[in-house]
């Protein structure tokens, strides 16, 4: 009897030790490091072809159900006379902006940015899903998931690919490279460089939320009024 | 395009129906204190209109936390939200307005009552009975929190649409004085039509001070209207997009000329100035013109929220 409640204190002990060393690994993983790394994309779009197969590897590579998705392909046009015709296509995603309207309004803080990565992230566990971040996007970007009922969005493959150290899907699917990922604060990074030599532009950058999808945007051969 | 189904809409009805039921309840707190210490002073217990707001403040707001609850897409952890909170987040703030807020209204509720309140006590439960006599003490320090907290919670109502930069209507400076304004008035109402209901005088003081701050209220609910539509169609660009779809021909535009204008403010700002120039109020008459009000509330927020989402920058 004795030795038993002994042994069970001893366990229980143990546990708890355990639990709380675990816990302070966690919080000291998530503390901000001076070398911070910022992910961003740049869409190319003057290479696109409009062939959706980044589309199709983000939802295999994500495990997006059907009637959602985390990335769209916008297609405008067609613009100019044969044979100068063309078709004009646009990348519809989450933007990881730095000053991201979705973070600051979520009452959980389940929408958060990655201090690693500078990933704008979802906690699904702290999801409740009042939708504030779907109303607060102006990108239009977030949706729910279906099966966890928390909201989603595109991540750059964080937890699907780039923990194993491969680029997001979308970037290794892309047949005419019109995708780069990279490291915009490694100044050597192509992306960096194709930034700096490049009119990029981004979407709505007046709102002040700072976005990191940037794009190379192509002649659209029309005025549009 | 249907007005209640369409691209871009992410919050619904629901929404609509939970920011009325604040507001109201902000505002019935706000017309119970009003006329308590200006009006009924140590009488306020014995009045129709007084129990009317006290009882409407808690019900309201447990209604309107329900359905916040409910529209949620995982209802059962709720409690999450309770447990985190994003001191950026005007949600989290709402969320700890909500629950002082409530911590108040009980306390102040109590005090009021204290009278027949400790007499029903005294013997049952003396040691709650003690704890009314503690509350009691601290009378004026309640009333002033739980007075700035109904005015932060109607405040909220609006502070909480307005914090969303992609839809331009929404994200307009002067909606949440607009649906504080119009929270209040509707929480004059409330307790005006179930204080009628719990057989008040029609032609009772309660009455002429709640319509005394009632028509100044409407006015400065129409100055804000104004306030609200001109601003955005002066921005121009997308802000000036939306007020037009929103006032334009349509259904939107119907309810917000006939409904909101029309029912809701006008009539009621007529039927006041008619009921203070005659001699004497009728049940129908106070009734009817607080049932009006209730109803352009309603439309209000309706109209707010689905517009709001109709244009996006």
């Amino acid at each position: 009897m004795d030795k038993s409640k002994r042994l069970f204190l001893q366990g229980a002990g143990a546990i708890l030790a355990g639990i709380s060393l675990y816990q302070t690994r966690l919080a000291t993983a998530r503390e901000p490091q001076a070398s911070k790394v910022k992910y961003a994309l740049l869409h190319d779009e003057t290479l696109c072809i409009g062939c959706d197969a980044c589309t199709l590897a983000c939802r295999e590579a994500n495990q997006v159900p059907a009637d959602v998705t985390r990335l769209t392909m916008v297609r405008s046009g067609p613009f100019g006379e044969y044979p100068n015709r063309r078709y004009h296509f646009s990348r519809q995603s989450c933007q990881q902006c730095e000053n991201a309207p979705c973070v600051t309004v979520c009452p959980t803080g389940a929408a958060y940015i990655d201090a690693q990565t500078g990933i704008v992230k979802v906690d699904d566990w702290k999801c409740v899903g009042c939708q504030y971040c779907i109303a607060a996007c102006p990108y239009k970007v977030r949706f729910i998931h279906p099966v966890t009922r928390a909201a989603d969005k595109c991540d750059f493959c964080a937890d699907s690919r780039l923990q194993h150290g491969q680029q997001p899907a979308c970037v290794s699917a892309c047949p005419t490279k019109a995708l780069i990922f990279g490291d915009i604060s490694n100044q050597l990074a192509p992306i960096t460089r194709l930034i700096k030599h490049n009119a990029v532009d981004r979407d709505k950058v007046s709102l002040g939320t700072r976005p990191k999808l940037f794009k190379i945007r192509a002649p659209s051969g029309e005025v549009i009024l | 395009m249907s007005p209640f189904h369409f691209d871009g809409l992410v919050w619904h009805w629901p929404i609509a129906i939970y920011l009325f039921l604040a507001g109201m309840s902000a505002g019935a707190i706000f017309f119970a204190i009003l006329l308590k210490y200006f009006c009924l002073k140590q009488h306020a217990h014995h009045s129709s209109f007084v129990i009317a707001a006290c009882i409407i403040a808690p019900l309201t707001i447990w209604a309107g936390l329900g359905i916040l609850v409910i529209d949620l897409t995982k209802p059962l952890d709720f409690w999450k939200i309770l447990v985190f909170y994003n001191p950026l987040s005007v949600m989290s703030l709402g969320v700890m307005v909500l629950l002082v807020f409530q911590l108040f209204m009980f306390a102040w509720i109590a005090i009021v009552f204290a009278v027949p309140l400790s007499a029903w006590l005294s013997t049952r439960l003396p040691l709650a009975e003690r704890l009314l006599q503690q509350l009691t003490r601290y009378e004026a320090g309640i009333t002033g929190l739980t007075m700035i907290l109904s005015l932060a919670l109607g405040a909220y109502t609006g502070f909480l649409l307005s914090a969303l930069p992609g839809y331009p209507l929404l994200n307009n400076p002067v909606l949440p004085l607009l649906f504080l304004i119009s929270g209040l008035s509707s929480g004059a109402a409330g307790a005006l039509l179930l204080g009628v209901l719990l057989k008040g005088q029609a032609d009772s003081r309660e009455v002429k001070f709640i319509h005394k701050i009632e028509i100044p209220l409407i006015l400065t609910e129409l100055v804000m209207l104004f306030t609200f539509f001109a601003g955005l169609v002066l921005s121009g660009g997308q802000r000036q997009v939306a007020a037009w779809n929103a006032l334009g021909p349509g259904f939107w535009g119907w309810v917000f000329w006939g409904g909101i204008i029309g029912l809701g403010l006008s009539l009621p700002l007529a039927m006041n100035l008619f009921m203070t120039a005659s001699a004497q109020r009728r049940f129908s008459y106070v009734a009817a013109t607080a049932s009006m009000s209730l109803l352009g509330v309603l439309l209000l927020r309706h109209f707010i929220l689905y517009t709001g989402q109709m244009t996006s920058l």
